[in-house]
């Protein structure tokens, strides 16, 4: 009994511990210069909502927080279509070279994006795109895709075959099947998936920093120039106003559907 | 296993044809273009890759100090972050699995970590560690430790970028190994009781090596994420102080858009691609090895 109360007791500690930083960071973004930074900290001091206001506008985070749903949206849609077809495909067809094919597009799961940056930099100079949409949603498409290929393939895989068959006998296709009867019954796959990749995209700082210089920034790319700017000193306040905006829509979306995001992760990582 | 009746090799083609044309564009061509430009003398004034190098940007960036270091800093990381990541993980995974009516929130709540993006866990972690103002040089110096110079020390510095990690990675591994735990068959348990083994023999003899494929997937997985880690190193410590946590992405990165080093950025590109693949397919021959054993 004792013991089982020293785990409680343990788990709740831990939980806490890892969501301090967070708490902090709320807790800073309410917080003016002179309640941030004393010695002892203070966990409260006089409210102000100054951090979200006055640094908004000068650093333009609306249009930065507009661009980077436009585009976490866009890439994760293409990137959800084309892989879940993919995934289906490797996961229930049969044909000459599946197994080399499937491999490939596992293994560029493994691609660093580091490699690509070069040259998807310097078409996208040559073409004259960048700092556009378009470029930065089909540069995520490159780690969307293989992602949910990777986790749809292993969902399909936990479908019973009699469900297309039936529907396959009474005259549907492959392509009626698949999207009137497969996706319909995998929208918690489908729906975890979009989920995973729609973070991915919301936070993802490489791509956005070589291929967006005003137009198209993201967010995490306004934060790591706050971040810099951090060094002179004062802009705690700004970053921590930020930060929470950036991660406040993603923390409710996770909790809204956290069931299916711990099943899809964990059956992402082992069934793979 | 070759299957006729479900043949159609047609439509299935058809359902890859996205997929691969993306990849094929997007993925394949730019890997390409990479190994092109690594083997030629880039031109800065037209912006385009000229005459044909071979070796040469190899060789200069294999005799390339700060390449290597950035090696070594990467190296350094993975070997120390990974392993405290898997037992930080399993360790709360167990605590976090007692049964009672808050276990689900607290689940639930493991996943905000997971989800504050790089850049944010970087500066917020920047501001915890500050020498000055940050909350744990407080709390250390009311236990008479420090001021600790979390960012300027080049070790601590590493140590820095590796809790800022954990922090943000520990919670995935948790959920996963939650996910095992929870599947672990209870019949197995009825056994070992009736055999009479205790708390730790049971752990060790049963539990463990139930966990094992669980594990290698969550080793593998976590693996990938590593290899690419960027931005955390970038908001906390941009690499420094001087090259002490310059990890090897940060440094391709600076060589190419800082230095328009396009030439030797793409050379230090492909043998990170080469060595990532190369271990990436060694880690997945092993996980597979040991889910099939266990």
């Amino acid at each position: 009994m004792v013991r089982r109360y020293a785990a409680i007791a343990g788990a709740i500690l831990v939980t806490l511990a890892f969501l301090f930083p967070v708490l902090y960071m709320v807790s800073i973004s309410f917080k003016l210069p002179k309640d941030i930074f004393t010695v002892p900290p203070r966990w409260l001091g006089e409210f102000t909502l100054d951090n979200y206001v006055s640094y908004f506008h000068q650093a333009r985070i609306l249009p930065r927080i507009v661009n980077t749903i436009i585009i976490a949206v866009g890439a994760s849609a293409i990137s959800m279509i084309a892989g879940s077809m993919a995934g289906y495909a490797l996961s229930r067809m049969r044909m000459r070279g599946a197994g080399v094919v499937g491999g490939l597009i596992l293994a560029s799961r493994a691609v660093p994006p580091i490699a690509l940056v070069v040259p998807l930099f310097l078409v996208a100079r040559k073409l004259g795109l960048t700092d556009q949409y378009i470029t930065v949603i089909l540069a995520y498409v490159t780690f969307l895709v293989p992602y949910v290929v990777w986790l749809m393939r292993a969902f399909f895989r936990g479908l019973p075959k009699e469900l297309e068959e039936a529907a396959m006998i009474d005259g549907c296709s492959r392509f009626g099947a698949f999207f009137r009867v497969i996706v319909p019954t995998s929208i918690t796959g489908l729906v975890s998936t979009l989920i995973f990749c729609i973070i991915l995209a919301w936070e993802e700082l490489l791509f956005a920093l070589i291929l967006t210089n005003d137009r198209a920034v993201t967010i995490p790319v306004a934060i790591a120039g706050i971040a810099a700017d951090t060094e002179k000193g004062g802009m705690w306040g700004p970053l921590a106003a930020v930060g929470v905006l950036t991660v406040l829509p993603v923390v409710v979306f996770a909790l809204l559907v956290q069931k299916y995001l711990i099943k899809g992760l964990a059956d992402g990582a082992t069934k793979g | 296993m070759r299957r006729v009746r479900l043949g159609e090799p047609g439509t299935a083609w058809l359902f890859l044809t996205p997929a691969l044309v993306l990849l094929a564009g997007m993925l394949l061509y730019p890997i390409f273009y990479t190994l092109w430009v690594s083997m030629s003398d880039f031109d800065l004034a037209t912006f385009q890759p000229t005459g044909w190098v071979g070796w040469r940007n190899y060789e200069a960036v294999l005799n390339d100090p700060g390449f290597l270091e950035s090696l070594r800093v990467t190296a350094v990381y993975l070997v120390i972050a990974l392993p405290l990541q898997m037992v930080l993980g399993f360790a709360i995974a167990f605590l976090l699995n007692v049964p009672w009516r808050g276990r689900g929130v607290l689940r639930a709540l493991f996943l905000i970590p997971m989800v504050v993006a790089p850049v944010v866990a970087g500066g917020v972690w920047r501001m915890l560690l500050d020498p000055l103002w940050g909350v744990v040089n407080y709390t250390l110096g009311l236990v008479g430790i420090g001021p600790v110079e979390w960012i300027g020390d080049p070790v601590l510095a590493m140590a820095s970028v590796i809790i800022i990690d954990t922090w943000r990675w520990t919670p995935f591994v948790v959920l996963i190994a939650s996910a095992g735990i929870m599947a672990l068959p209870g019949d197995v348990y009825e056994a070992a009781k009736s055999d009479g083994a205790g708390r730790w023999a049971t752990l060790r003899h049963v539990t463990l090596p139930l966990l094992v494929p669980v594990m290698a997937a969550a080793f593998v997985v976590r693996w990938l994420g590593a290899v690419k880690m960027f931005d955390i190193a970038l908001a906390a410590t941009k690499g420094g102080p001087g090259n002490a946590t310059n990890v090897v992405n940060l440094y391709i990165y600076e060589k190419g858009f800082r230095s328009l080093e396009f030439g030797s950025a793409s050379s230090m590109a492909t043998i990170v691609l080469v060595v990532t693949m190369l271990i990436t397919f060694v880690l997945f021959r092993v996980s597979r090895r040991l889910e099939n054993r266990w």
